[in-house]
């Protein structure tokens, strides 16, 4: 009774106190508050050491402006500012490299799923995808797709990046392409700048790549190398711009009134559809592999050389995408940022969700459960979330990976069967078709819970999808997706026609049946082994006539 | 041949954007689009790789 009287004493003395604090004059601190901190003796931690961190980070570290004046407030105020922007660079730069660790994940897919005998060369595409999509990206990319996407206020604002190309039509606004920063040069030496450039830069990359997949096995290196250029060139940079960079699209809600423009969190269609639409275009420029479909037009099967490099792949990308979705708030503090812990879970579990949706499906209709399709699941439900991550629940975000690990099953079928488009690693489907799916689900799914500073794309509150009220926003990912399928496939395909009439896209049928490694590449991947090459004389009889 | 499956895509990105400007209901909108999406698909499945397909190298 007597400990309950002393804690009913104790509550009311905290309400009083509170309340006397609640309506006492807001506190402000003076000069002479700060002049009397001192820091813990440095002679003594340099005789002892500090091994319980007591005396390590303290008013000791923070940086004095003028030692005379001391201490003062705008020292604590510049200091908190920078550790917020050091934390965000520290975030964005290793997350980026998470990101471009993706690279070798995506080499050790597609070699796997691809026959030895071209090892050599699918490997070196996505070696060398990297060097030429960096290039092109510095040259030109990097300043179409962020040259005006000035303030990021988490980047510390990147303000040399202030140049937009807009023109007015029908009495809108349309912003087209960035003007400043290409080769970085000038105020776009810039840290901030730099941070951005190299997040920005893996991204694209990772679409380069896509392509390498569905044109493996007869593309010829050359004709690769072109292509890569001009997507990240120009292509890719295009729609980001249109999407991240302050675009059109991503002005749809201020000037149209359509949610909060296109949202696409972090890339299934700036990414993965950019990347799946070139793909497509470049697979059927290219055509199918010699033996993929039969006269009747019934597909074959043609295996991958090894389980092992396709399924230690899929596990390194869905490692890297732990970079590619939390780090796509680029920061970690202010604005909303700590939802990356939610981001996180939900890249988890659509990736978990889409493998399974795979598995079931491969299971049912053909027995068993198929080790690739595992994968190309896995790996679907994490393009599929990539642009919904930061704007869904998790159980939403099951939902999402779980369709799109059905979805892969059934787009993989139809480019085989009906449109007969030869895809060796699944990459239109898992890419293009989940990339889509990924954006359309933003629209649907978003529940407006999500705070990233109070506004997104220049519209006030949280993106909110239809399920959740707001149908003007499905309407944004439908122009979105219509742009990538009109404007984006439009300008992929007419690239890589012209690179095919001018260098030509196809090796010759004598090398694809060898195997492309020596003709190609001058090396064998694994020298060692015996391959098992076609005969071009056997498979495809008419054309040694030809020949002949 | 592929010019006009070039022609059939744009075209349906031209109608999503025609319908962006023509009306300002959301369900127009999306109606719009859909119908654009929707053309740019026949463009890329119906007339572009319909002119591969029919030079496709297992035909030969």
């Amino acid at each position: 009774m007597r400990s309950l009287k002393i804690k009913a004493q104790f509550l009311l003395a905290i309400l009083g106190v509170g309340t006397a604090l609640c309506f006492a004059a807001p506190f402000r601190a003076e000069a002479a508050d700060l002049s009397g901190i001192k820091g813990p003796d440095t002679a003594q931690i340099a005789a002892k050491g500090d091994p319980g961190a007591e005396m390590t980070g303290t008013v000791n570290d923070v940086t004095v402006a003028d030692a005379k004046a001391g201490l003062t407030l705008a020292d604590l105020a510049n200091q908190a500012g920078q550790n917020k922007i050091a934390i965000n660079f520290v975030w964005t730069l290793v997350t980026g490299f998470l990101v471009m660790f993706m690279q070798a994940g995506f080499a050790l897919v597609e070699t796997g799923l691809i026959r030895a005998k071209n090892a050599n060369h699918t490997m070196m595409m996505n070696f060398m995808v990297y060097g030429l999509g960096l290039f092109a990206y510095y040259v030109s990319g990097f300043a179409i797709q962020m040259g005006g996407c000035a303030p990021i206020a988490n980047l510390g604002g990147v303000y040399p990046l202030n140049s937009e190309y807009a023109v007015t039509l029908f009495g809108k606004p349309w912003a087209l392409f960035g003007q400043k920063g290409f080769f970085l040069h000038g105020a776009t030496y810039d840290v901030g700048v730099m941070v951005l450039f190299l997040f920005q830069m893996v991204f694209m990359d990772t679409t380069t790549t896509i392509v390498t997949g569905s044109c493996a096995e007869r593309w010829k290196f050359s004709a690769f190398c072109i292509s890569t250029i001009g997507l990240g060139a120009v292509i890719y940079p295009l729609f980001g711009n249109w999407a991240w960079g302050c675009g059109w699209l991503s002005q749809l809600g201020v000037n149209f009134g359509l949610g909060h423009g296109y949202c696409d969190f972090a890339g299934s269609g700036v990414v993965h559809a950019v990347g799946g639409l070139t793909a497509l275009a470049c697979a059927m420029i290219v055509g199918p592999r010699i033996g993929k479909f039969n006269r009747d037009g019934s597909p074959n099967a043609i295996p991958g050389h090894d389980l092992v490099l396709v399924l230690v792949g899929c596990f390194i990308l869905a490692f890297g995408w732990f970079g590619f979705n939390p780090g796509s708030t680029l920061g970690a503090s202010g604005n909303g940022c700590l939802r990356i812990g939610s981001v996180a879970v939900n890249t988890m579990l659509a990736g978990c969700t889409g493998s399974f949706g795979a598995l079931l499906y491969m299971w049912m209709r053909y027995g068993k459960p198929d080790a690739s399709m595992a994968g190309n699941g896995l790996l679907a439900g994490l393009v599929a979330i990539t642009a919904p991550s930061g704007f869904v629940n998790p159980l939403a975000a099951a939902v999402i990976g779980w369709i799109a690990g059905i979805l892969v099953c059934l787009a993989v079928e139809f480019f085989d069967r009906v449109p007969k488009v030869d895809d060796p690693v699944g990459a239109i489907s898992v890419h293009g078709i989940n990339g889509l799916w990924g954006v359309l689900a933003v629209g649907l799914f978003s529940d407006g819970r999500s705070n990233f500073g109070g506004s997104w794309n220049g519209v006030p509150g949280s993106v909110t999808g239809v399920f959740y009220g707001d149908p003007g926003q499905l309407v944004a990912q439908l122009v979105g997706i219509s742009t990538l399928v009109g404007a984006i496939f439009t300008l992929s395909f007419l690239w890589n026609w012209l690179v095919d009439v001018f260098v030509g896209q196809r090796c010759n049928p004598k090398s694809e049946l060898a195997g492309l490694d020596i003709p190609e590449m001058g090396a064998l991947c694994y020298p060692d082994f015996q391959l098992k090459t076609q005969d071009y004389r056997t498979a495809w009889p008419r054309k040694i006539k030809e020949d002949s | 041949m592929r010019l006009i499956g070039i022609a059939v895509v744009l075209g349906g990105w031209c109608i999503t954007l025609a319908g962006l400007l023509m009306t300002s209901t959301v369900v127009a909108r999306g109606v719009i689009a859909c119908v654009g999406i929707g053309v740019s698909v026949f463009g890329i499945l119906g007339v572009l790789n319909s002119y591969y397909l029919a030079r496709a190298i297992w035909k030969k």
